[in-house]
């Protein structure tokens, strides 16, 4: 038994002890234990060293807001095991057997820290250190500053294991989410599914409850609150209530969108096959009760961090709920009426009450009594000023306050001292879907007011305090999400017995006798942020508590300031002399608490990271050992590897083979488009450059696609099929683009045309065959087409079957050499390339990849639209200016065609550019200038965007982007590179066969 | 009517692949509607969503001049011929995609708490016997609903495997009691 629990009492199993580590230490603790209450139980407060002055510290709440008791947690021993995950919230993570939790921040030991030494020297580390010592020498920042701050920052340690957890997500559709399972979500969440709606309701812990969990002397409707707990759940149960628990809500979004991070396992001792770590659930909801509750907030004076210093409502909580008291000898320090209740707790439970230290003048008689009748002594008026204790709070020092001056004070020794300051209602997820506040100057707190949502804030979430107020609260939120759906509500009472009724006053720093500049009185425990440094803040010049928040990192830590924003705010407004709202409050922004990236990442990592596009013949080209390379979404076959080659051995191979007998590819991922209609041409007419009115049926033509502003987006080869038909082809990372583009202009623009756009990329596979042998490989498989050069000839299309399958045979050529493409089912488009590879074996055929495809259409200086082109060139720009129909009145793009500057000269033209030594390979991307020896800032003329070794003519070519270039054909110029300046001679573009003659065949 | 993933422990859910149909995308504009049902067989269901069959034809409204048509695979030709006859007169395109997509069926007790993986609808608005275009994970797909516990998913061939993947990575989730 360990020593401060307490037999029988919280919400733990006292039968089921449950193991775990601490910094390799062996402990036990109880089934529904946190890690926190756990060690509690054994007497360790010591969890932590905080991020900058590296101060003990532990834990000083009971929940998620958690920002001292963040530990390292793993599940398979240790950091390497695969599962460690560093700043776990100690008070947060439940206990599960074999656990390993480690302290962090700390060298060598948790008890002896090197690096508190920071603590010593927090004279120097004060607001802004960084901007202002680290500013000169300018050179110390790269080599000395910057290194040695990286090595010292962050809290924890990242893992370096690959995360071997799985994730999950899914959506959730329900009439009315509510958001906290305590009084006032439980209320409500029964008021609106009682009225027949749809109800979910979510709350991060591991049971329902709330702050009931941890005042069970609490009596509702004649029962005992925990009794009443079970009969609410059993209720919601019967009336169908998605309950989640350890659900957190993470983020609202537009229109009812929540957020749900569901833990599902780490709460397991060993983990299920099959079961992902976590959820993320994307709720849209009709009505969402935000019933939050508050969150308690600490007061602000010297030492107030040290371990064993913490909020009374934490101590209270683990007590009542995890059956741990968290000393023996304990002095409360209040300016609320909330901690009378935990010390009257905590003395029933048999931890001696040193002192009730309350900052008021009068407190009221029933809690005065109750204390006398306790034997509690009560200093009233008083205020708090040190404390003592290095890694353990041993005594605190208490001075009266009279008239505002702090009067002679004396020692009082504790093991605990527990805090409360008030309470701060939770207003995140409001504040995520940007509610307005409003200052309550009564409560001096900031409370929801308009909502932009579909959105109920129950209970001390709106700032009511005591369970009837909350109670009731919930009921009427529920209510009124029912009637905002259309449903009956019905109006219910409900009854309080021993209710903890009450209210407080609200403080900047607790007044001191000492030298408040040497006060180390934390407002931000996790970032260690103190009271003078947001004083330092606004001396410094900070007005808005935006400017402070960046400048001291107050509420920057993970906890988002949900202790320390309201009163970083308090010292602020103080500092300024203006009123808390003048000085304002920071936003909060999703996640409410800090998030796994699983979580995020849900099922998109490894093989579902993204979606990879395979063509029908992708099998074929991985069991032949092709080299693939990403396009747009699609793995494409890039070369096919022989034994012993390397890719440019294996291009160069591809590429004599498919010009001296025929090659084979498979061209399946170019996008295609079926535009059919009574008014066909008309829309081909207005989209594509080119005249199509007179293309006959049965013919192709190459199409040229350019935006408004005139610059080329995309081409491709276009057959008309029928009078009203054609099959256009697009690029393969266009395909979804263009077929977007003409949509929206026959949409927007042209909806009187009859004609419609259909996306059969995907209803074709197409393999295209290039070489001086590809009939003769081609025509035996052909039916129904005769296959003669008059008959098909170059730019033509038939269908007609192939290997007996119905195909759309294309005639064209992107290689130079005489060329089909053949698109046949996509389900047949496997069997139609086995046919051709075995009819071609006597020809030696050849498979080839997208580079060789590159290679052989480079050689004919045919362009690569996003190579070759870059969203500025327009089609005179390269070479294309025969595209255009020049009789045509409109196109897309034809009126910026006469714009000044695409007619001026000096205009970058697409031209060849030929090596003086042809065994260099120009890099893509080179910049070209006309004189390397020039002054710098050299005169840029273009860029090399095309470049290749090409076997075929035993040297390399390129293509490049030159100012002017075709007015400089012959002309010599220069490209820097890695290795030396090279030159090379500016040409046409058409390396190969410039007269065509091997198309004529 | 509701439905508790919690309480679906131990239930099932199947994903199939199904033999392919004859399937085409139908656009014709409202005053040729009557003539393109006429020469199908089947009068065009007027609501998105919505779903007519008559003989071996099964027609669904995907937009407002967009239909999809299935049949199995032997009825393809009689219905390219049968369009075609009304060409002149009710200008449309029919466009076989038979081929663009393939068809999974997903089905069970858990088919409706698999589909939440990846679909954003709410699922349970979608009655039986009607059919949408929508999305599962990036994938557009069309998602039919054949009865309570019964989904087809037409998905583009290519992103086929990738929602195939993601179905088996949630069926063993549930299979899992998670």
């Amino acid at each position: 038994m360990s020593r401060f629990r307490v037999q029988g009492k919280g919400r733990v199993r006292h039968d089921a002890p449950v193991g775990f580590t601490f910094d390799g230490r062996a402990y036990d603790g109880l089934r529904g234990d946190t890690v926190a209450s756990a060690l509690l139980a054994n007497g360790v407060h010591l969890m932590g060293r905080s991020f900058k002055y590296h101060r003990p510290r532990g834990p000083v709440c009971a929940g998620t807001e958690e920002p001292n008791a963040l530990v390292g947690t793993s599940r398979d021993g240790g950091a390497k095991g695969g599962r460690f995950e560093p700043n776990t919230r100690a008070t947060a993570q439940e206990l599960r057997q074999g656990l390993t939790v480690e302290s962090q921040n700390r060298l060598p030991s948790l008890k002896f820290d090197v690096g508190a030494v920071n603590d010593r020297l927090y004279m120097l580390f004060s607001a802004g250190f960084y901007y202002k010592t680290f500013m000169w020498p300018r050179s110390f920042w790269d080599r000395v500053y910057e290194p040695v701050i990286r090595a010292a920052a962050g809290l924890g340690k990242a893992p370096d294991t690959v995360d071997p957890d799985r994730y999950a997500s899914r959506y959730l559709h329900t009439d009315v989410l509510v958001v906290g399972a305590g009084p006032a979500g439980l209320t409500a969440a029964l008021a609106a599914a009682r009225s027949g709606a749809e109800v979910t309701l979510v709350d991060e812990h591991a049971e329902m409850g709330g702050a009931l969990l941890s005042d069970p002397g609490v009596g509702i409707d004649g029962m005992p609150a925990w009794d009443w707990i079970a009969a609410q759940l059993d209720e919601l149960d019967r009336l169908g209530v998605r309950r989640m628990t350890r659900t957190t809500a993470i983020g609202y979004y537009h229109q009812n969108m929540v957020g749900l991070c569901e833990r599902l396992t780490d709460h397991l001792d060993t983990l299920p096959d099959d079961a992902p770590r976590e959820r993320m659930w994307r709720v849209r909801a009709g009505h969402v009760v935000l019933a939050q509750g508050a969150l308690e907030k600490p007061l602000v004076f010297d030492g107030n961090d040290r371990p064993g210093v913490m909020l009374a409502g934490a101590a209270q909580t683990y007590l009542n709920r995890y059956g741990v008291r968290v000393g023996d000898l304990a002095v409360v320090v209040t300016s609320h009426d909330s901690a009378w209740h935990a010390a009257f707790d905590l003395a029933d439970a048999g931890t001696r009450i040193a002192a009730i230290v309350d900052t008021r003048a009068s407190v009221r008689a029933d809690l005065t009594e109750a204390a006398a009748r306790r034997g509690i002594r009560v200093l009233a008026s008083h205020t708090v000023t040190a404390t003592w204790g290095r890694l353990r709070v041993k005594s605190v020092r208490v001075a009266p306050v009279r008239d505002g001056k702090v009067q002679g004070g004396y020692r009082i020794d504790c093991d605990c001292l527990l805090m409360c300051g008030g309470w701060t209602p939770s207003l995140h997820l409001f504040s995520h879907t940007k509610g307005t506040l409003r200052w309550d100057d009564v409560q001096q707190a900031f409370l929801p007011d308009r909502s932009v949502e579909a959105c109920q804030i129950a209970g001390a979430g709106r700032g009511l305090w005591g369970y009837e107020a909350a109670l009731r609260d919930g009921i009427a939120a529920g209510n009124a999400a029912a009637e905002a759906l259309g449903r009956d509500a019905q109006d219910s009472a409900v009854l309080v017995a021993n209710d903890r009724t009450g209210s407080g006053v609200s403080h900047k720093e607790l007044p001191t006798d000492g030298d408040p500049n040497r006060a180390r009185a934390f407002v931000d425990f996790q970032n260690d942020v103190t009271a003078k440094d947001i004083r330092l803040a606004v001396r410094e010049g900070m007005r808005s508590i935006e400017h402070v928040k960046r400048y001291t990192t107050n509420g920057m830590a993970t906890d988002q300031g949900k202790m320390s924003n309201v009163n970083g705010l308090m010292i602020a407004s103080d500092a300024v002399g203006k009123a808390p709202p003048q000085v304002g409050l920071t936003t909060f922004r999703p996640p409410y608490t800090p998030t796994t990236f699983g979580t995020f990442a849900g099922y998109h990592r490894g093989g579902q990271f993204e979606v990879t596009r395979k063509t029908p013949i992708d099998a074929w080209a991985e069991a032949h050992g092709a080299a693939f390379e990403p396009v747009s979404l699609w793995r494409r076959a890039w070369y096919f590897p022989q034994a012993g080659e390397d890719m440019h051995a294996a291009v160069a191979r591809e590429c004599l083979a498919t010009r001296r007998s025929v090659g084979i590819f498979d061209a399946s991922t170019l996008g295609k488009i079926e535009v059919s209609g009574p008014d066909a041409v008309e829309f081909m007419n207005r989209m594509y450059t080119n005249p199509w009115t007179k293309l006959g049926i049965g013919r192709c033509r190459y199409g040229v696609l350019l935006g408004e502003d005139g610059y080329i987006r995309d081409d491709g080869v276009i057959g008309r099929l029928r009078d009203d038909l054609f099959h256009v082809t697009t690029t393969t990372g266009g395909a979804a683009r263009v077929l977007a583009m003409m949509e929206d202009y026959l949409q927007t623009e042209w909806p009187d045309l009859d004609v419609w756009l259909t996306s059969t990329t995907e209803q074709w596979a197409t393999v295209a065959l290039n070489g001086p042998d590809a009939r003769k490989v081609l025509a035996p498989l052909v039916e129904g087409q005769d296959m003669s050069a008059e008959a098909l000839p170059h730019m033509s299309v038939a269908e007609c079957t192939v290997a007996g399958i119905p195909a759309r045979l294309f005639r064209l050529s992107f290689t130079g050499e005489l060329g089909f493409e053949i698109n046949v089912p996509a389900r047949h488009g496997l069997r139609l390339w086995e046919a051709l590879m075995q009819a071609g074996a006597d020809y030696d055929i050849c498979p080839y990849g997208t580079e060789t495809m590159h290679v052989l259409r480079a050689e004919k200086g045919f362009i690569i639209v996003g190579q070759d082109t870059d969203g500025t060139v327009a089609p005179d720009d390269a070479n294309l200016g025969w595209a255009i129909g020049k009789a045509k009145t409109d196109f897309v793009g034809m009126r910026s065609l006469r714009r000044p500057d695409l007619v001026a000269k000096g205009r970058k033209q697409l031209v060849g550019l030929l090596t003086e030594d042809g065994a260099v390979r120009l890099e893509e991307g080179a910049q070209i200038v006309a004189d390397p020896d020039q002054p710098k800032p050299m005169k840029m003329l273009g860029h090399v965007t095309s470049s290749y070794s090409s076997a075929t003519l035993g040297r390399s070519i390129a293509m490049a982007l030159i100012e002017g270039g075709r007015d400089m054909d012959g002309q010599i110029v220069h490209v820097p590179m890695p290795d030396g300046v090279h030159k090379a001679r500016i040409t046409s573009t058409n390396f190969y066969d410039p007269e065509g003659e091997r198309l004529k065949v | 009517m509701t439905l508790h993933d919690r309480d679906l422990h131990g239930a099932t859910v199947t994903i199939e692949e199904i033999p392919p149909v004859a399937r085409f995308s139908l656009r014709v504009r409202d005053k040729d509607r009557a003539a393109a049902g006429a020469a199908l067989g089947v009068d065009l269901p007027d609501r998105v969503g919505d779903r007519a069959a008559s003989g071996d034809r099964t027609l669904v409204c995907l937009g407002p001049d967009e239909w999809l048509v299935t049949a199995p695979e032997q009825a393809r030709d009689g219905i390219v011929r049968d369009m075609a006859a009304i060409r002149d007169g009710a200008p449309h395109s029919l466009t076989d995609i038979s081929d663009r997509e393939i068809t999974f069926r997903v089905a069970g007790p858990a088919a409706l708490t698999l589909m939440t993986i990846g679909c954003p609808r709410d699922l349970r608005r979608l009655e039986p016997g009607r059919a949408v275009r929508t999305v599962f994970d990036t994938a557009q797909i069309v998602l039919w609903r054949d009865g309570p516990d019964s989904f087809r998913l037409d998905v583009w061939r290519s992103f086929a495997p990738h929602v195939r993947s993601l179905l088996e990575i949630g069926r063993k989730e549930i299979a899992a009691g998670f």
